[in-house]
């Protein structure tokens, strides 16, 4: 898995590519502390690169939701792919996140 | 026709190598991307679920996996050395109060995307089904 931080004014954008995984969700996880550490509360992940999403993946977002929530942040998603969106309304985690087409329609909605 | 049979040891370190070598095994079946997707996922959360949760990552306890590839259907079978379990008994992971778990939707995922899912020797082995259709063109 890929992933890179970057800023898009008081946003923080998470690059992420390859695969999400119970072998590397815990480096998302490490990206996602940092920038709750650096104060930021609006994340936008752009899923533009990603090919697979586990369970654990999901979880590892679901755990980043809650920790935004908990300081009235936000979370969204761009660029997901249609198995994976399969996947999210599956298991109705698609509630939790708002999902965009590409990373302008996203920043609209912060 | 039998495409895999093989053991692999309770090491979750092996379990994302091991999928990913299977599927390669599977190309001359010209599956389309969304399944091939979903079976990779079936296929990895079970083998998972193998490990942690029945083997409880014992490394001397073993998980097997067979995979058939009948007329129209893919067969894929996952069984571990634990105590088994009873899938009826886990939680609804969409459901209100444990839709923010960290855990339980492998099971719930498998379910909703195979087409037929057994549970045989107390849900020691987990016998998937997906019926296929080939890709077009």
């Amino acid at each position: 898995m890929d992933i890179k931080l970057e800023n898009i004014k008081d946003v923080a954008l998470v690059v992420v590519g390859g695969k999400i995984n119970m072998d590397n969700c815990n480096e998302l996880r490490d990206a996602f502390k940092k920038i709750l550490k650096e104060g930021k509360t609006k994340v936008l992940i752009d899923f533009n690169k990603v090919d697979f999403i586990d369970s654990s993946g999901i979880a590892s977002l679901i755990e980043m939701f809650q920790n935004l929530e908990k300081v009235g942040g936000q979370m969204r998603l761009c660029h997901v792919n249609k198995n994976i969106i399969g996947l999210f309304e599956i298991t109705k985690v698609h509630k939790l996140f708002g999902m965009f087409e590409n990373r302008e329609e996203a920043l609209k909605e912060f | 026709m039998t495409i895999v049979d093989e053991i692999i040891p309770s090491d979750m370190a092996l379990a994302s190598d091991f999928v990913s070598g299977v599927f390669e095994k599977l190309l001359f079946l010209s599956l389309d991307d969304a399944t091939v997707f979903n079976l990779k996922l079936c296929l990895h959360e079970a083998v998972v679920n193998a490990i942690k949760h029945g083997n409880k990552l014992n490394n001397a306890l073993r998980v097997h996996i067979i995979i058939n590839n009948e007329t129209n259907k893919l067969i894929m079978e996952v069984t571990d050395q634990g105590a088994g379990f009873d899938h009826n008994a886990l939680p609804d992971p969409t459901d209100e109060k444990n839709i923010m778990k960290y855990s339980g939707r492998g099971v719930y995922l498998i379910k909703n995307i195979m087409d037929d899912v057994k549970f045989i020797n107390n849900g020691q082995t987990i016998k998937m089904v997906k019926v296929l259709k080939k890709e077009e063109g």
